[in-house]
């Protein structure tokens, strides 16, 4: 999650002039960005070696000679993405910094800086309204926020789900909070705006915790009809699983009781600002934009696993210029499910969960081990998966 | 104040009771320095530790087990006795009640202490931690087994409890106790300092700290095959056992000698190493595997490691030290050995200081050693033992003669003073 609000898109994705068939971002196949995208990442890695010493180094250390980065996706060197959380790699010079984004770090110290420059800024805003128009057409949309406005107002104490819900807001227009100021569901202001704009498509935005507990519970309990919406969603399902909902419930229960069907969970991060992996329109996995792809990887041998085995998600992008973080392996466990067989082409993958953190069996964490609980940071974090 | 007690295990409780009930009268009278009581006790609580189907599961509690022989007491017993001066004779007693904070995931650290203040005859409170691990509950489970014949002075005296954080318990505690035995980071020392303790107790204080190990290079290449795989379990032992976390495990290894010699042994110690993590089936985490990368990448990205190297399924990480006397003291993950080679033993001396501990050692002779520990002078290193003890606790530990401290000394003259004339 970003903490500069402004990192939405400024003019919306209604203003962009090429048409939608050009624009669609998710149309290449798996060989597609094989030879369209191996090239630039390639170019990428070298550009982030001659422009960040901290990345040349660790490149330099593991034996990797200038030029010889892999020869496929799957064989580019990657970066562990907490490393963002304990250097500063950058791929600019610090006068042309334009904004820092830090990441929704739960605990205060650990919190991932990426530094973008004015052209990675526009990258990023351009990229992810191309990915989001491929659900949501290029009008603006009446919009549905299922947060609390309050959630946006200090701006000063901007929290990531306030990021999220700002970063949103440039996708949609007239928009209507499903609570209150306090955080209590508010119906009426839902049925208002159901009357005003329920008759044709609209845009429904929360993290995937608020969407069940305020949208889902309240309108089914209302009977209020959001056939005609198109809710994105983010955030993991670690809130849910106390619940018994995964991603197939949390579908067949909106389906059934609010006939809400267009629904897209999306999986992101701050490290790689912009791209994001949207759930397909049979909701059976995430896809990856044009100029993004994902590696599974082994945590063993960290070579790539076969299509249908878990293991650590890489993501690659060709969005990050300013900072090396176009190939990153998370701390995400997820599986593709397959490759150029699905809805859209390339590949197609779920997150499963999140690694727990390692942890040091040692002598020195002893009184000091409760004041901020790991355990408790990370059932705070929503798992990683970020609003851009 | 409502504290959870694990030995005597029972039902939550509030602390201030508990304090009260400790401060009772003990049955059959109080305990003594070497009290039969509690010695029958620490023996019998040792021998359940010494049962093989458990050390298959916690190798760690083996040494533990062979500490609280009887044979093994009554030699840190006869330790203390006190030779006394001229006419005055001195008496030793126990300091009263001693209050322990362990660390959190070292399981099996903190009944060392609390064996040694139980059987120098204090009244003991540990706090064991919340988050404490598996080897920490069987601890509890065999203490619980010694405890059903054990004297009634021994439940009356020795108590084992867990709370949350909790400033108000930790205070109390502090408050009513004779000796703080805080051990864990600089942090939690400080931390645990803020409970102020009442005028005549004192700390024992255990902070960060770090270790190393050396070889030397030709001693090595001059052991034979079997020495060199020995000295290679001595190294998994002291490294692997609490994910290289314990402050005796080594942070970094160093080869003293030429850089052509140096090289063969280090090939050879890795290659061993790898072998033997291949043939335990010693695989980390997936979490561990990241941690691993996300540091190692760290020390490079910094400038701090030259090269890096992973093997063994990623259960051994290996890194070059760009400059050998700027060696990590923080944790790295499990299984990773920053290395560097130096000439002499003695280029180590100017790095190191009061918050490093143990060096572990193989292939260096004993002259050599002694003359390093000479050159340090006491500013740091508090144990200089061969491969594989790093992490044998010894009555004598940071720096500390721990049976000492957990004693008081009251002298007895009986010649009058003007007779001394």
């Amino acid at each position: 999650m970003t903490a500069d609000p402004s990192t939405g898109p400024s003019t919306g994705p209604g203003t962009d002039s090429a048409g939608a068939a050009e624009d669609f971002v998710f149309g290449r196949t798996q060989a597609e960005r094989e030879e369209i995208l191996l090239p630039e990442l390639q170019q990428l890695t070298e550009h982030h070696r001659a422009n960040c010493a901290g990345y040349d180094r660790i490149l330099g250390a593991l034996g990797i000679k200038p030029g010889g980065a892999g020869g496929t996706i799957a064989e580019l060197p990657w970066l562990p993405v907490r490393l963002f959380k304990h250097h500063d790699l950058a791929s600019i010079p610090p006068d042309e910094i334009f904004k820092t984004l830090t990441s929704s770090g739960t605990t205060g110290a650990e919190v991932s800086r990426i530094h973008l420059d004015k052209a990675a800024a526009g990258d990023q805003t351009r990229a992810l309204s191309r990915t989001l128009q491929a659900v949501l057409g290029k009008q603006r949309l009446p919009m549905l926020m299922v947060d609390t406005p309050s959630v946006v107002k200090d701006r000063r104490s901007f929290s990531a789900r306030g990021a999220g819900v700002l970063g949103m807001a440039g996708f949609g227009r007239d928009h209507t909070y499903v609570l209150d100021a306090e955080g209590r569901p508010d119906p009426e202001a839902v049925r208002a705006f159901l009357a005003a704009h329920g008759d044709a498509p609209f845009l429904v935005f929360g993290f995937t915790f608020m969407v069940w507990q305020y949208l889902y519970e309240v309108a089914a309990e209302h009977r209020l009809d959001l056939s005609q919406g198109i809710l994105v969603h983010s955030g993991g399902w670690k809130k849910l699983a106390d619940r018994a909902v995964d991603n197939a419930e949390f579908r067949a229960r909106f389906a059934a009781d609010t006939g809400l069907t267009r629904i897209h969970n999306y999986y992101g991060m701050v490290e790689q600002i912009g791209t994001v992996f949207v759930e397909g329109p049979d909701g059976d996995a995430l896809y990856c934009p044009d100029f993004a792809d994902v590696v599974v990887r082994d945590p063993r041998t960290w070579r790539e696993q076969p299509v249908g085995t878990p293991g650590v998600i890489e993501v690659v992008s060709t969005l990050p210029k300013s900072y090396p973080g176009h190939v990153l392996l998370t701390e995400d466990l997820g599986v593709v499910h397959g490759i150029d067989d699905g809805h859209w082409p390339g590949k197609r993958f779920s997150v499963l969960g999140r690694l727990p953190r390692a942890e040091a069996r040692g002598c020195s964490d002893t009184y000091a081990e409760s004041a901020a609980g790991p355990a408790e940071a990370a059932s705070a974090d929503p798992q990683g998966e970020q609003a851009a | 104040m409502i504290i959870s007690p694990r030995f005597p295990a029972g039902p939550d409780r509030s602390l201030t009771g508990l304090l009260d009930e400790m401060s009772g009268d003990v049955p059959g009278g109080p305990l003594a320095v070497g009290d039969p009581r509690m010695v029958d006790f620490l023996t019998a609580f040792g021998r359940t530790l010494l049962d093989p189907a458990l050390i298959r599961r916690h190798p760690e509690l083996a040494p533990l087990g062979f500490f609280l022989r009887r044979a093994e007491l009554d030699a840190q017993l006869a330790r203390l006795a006190e030779p006394g001066t001229g006419s005055t004779r001195v008496l030793r007693f126990p300091r009263g009640l001693v209050f322990h904070i362990p660390p959190a995931n070292v399981d099996t650290i903190f009944v060392y202490a609390w064996a040694l203040a139980a059987l120098t005859g204090n009244r003991n409170v540990v706090r064991i931690s919340p988050r404490s691990g598996p080897a920490a509950e069987l601890i509890l489970e065999r203490l619980a087994t010694a405890l059903q014949d054990a004297h009634p002075a021994v439940a009356a005296t020795q108590r084992m409890i867990t709370y949350d954080r909790d400033d108000r318990i930790t205070e109390a505690l502090s408050a009513a106790c004779d000796l703080r035995v805080v051990w864990g980071g600089d942090h939690s020392v400080a931390s645990v300092r803020r409970a102020p303790l009442g005028p005549a107790a004192r700390d024992l204080t255990f902070p960060d700290r770090a270790s190393f190990a050396v070889v030397g290079a030709d001693g090595w290449l001059a052991a034979d095959p079997a020495a060199r795989d020995q000295a290679v379990v001595g190294l998994y032992n002291d490294s692997y056992w609490f994910d290289q976390a314990a402050c005796a495990s080594p942070r970094a290894l160093y080869w003293v000698g030429d850089p052509t010699t140096a090289a063969e042994a280090r090939t050879d110690l890795f290659e061993r190493l790898a072998a033997l993590l291949a043939a335990r089936g010693e695989l980390p985490d997936p979490a561990m595997a990241v941690h691993k990368r996300v540091a190692a990448y760290g020390e490079a990205a910094a400038g701090r490691a030259a090269a890096l190297g992973f093997a063994a399924d990623e259960a051994l990480a290996v890194l070059d030290l760009a400059d050998p006397l700027a060696a990590p003291r923080t944790w790295l993950g499990a299984g990773t050995f920053p290395t560097a080679t130096v000439a002499r033993l003695a280029d180590l001396v100017p790095m190191l200081g009061r918050r490093d501990q143990t060096l572990s050692h193989f292939g260096i002779p004993e002259d050599e050693l002694a003359d390093f520990a000479a050159a340090l002078a006491g500013r740091g290193i508090d144990r200089i033992v061969p491969f594989g003890a790093a992490l044998s606790f010894a009555p004598l530990w940071d720096g500390y003669d721990l049976p000492r401290e957990f004693t008081r000394l009251t002298t007895l003259g009986t010649v009058p003073a003007q007779a001394r004339r």
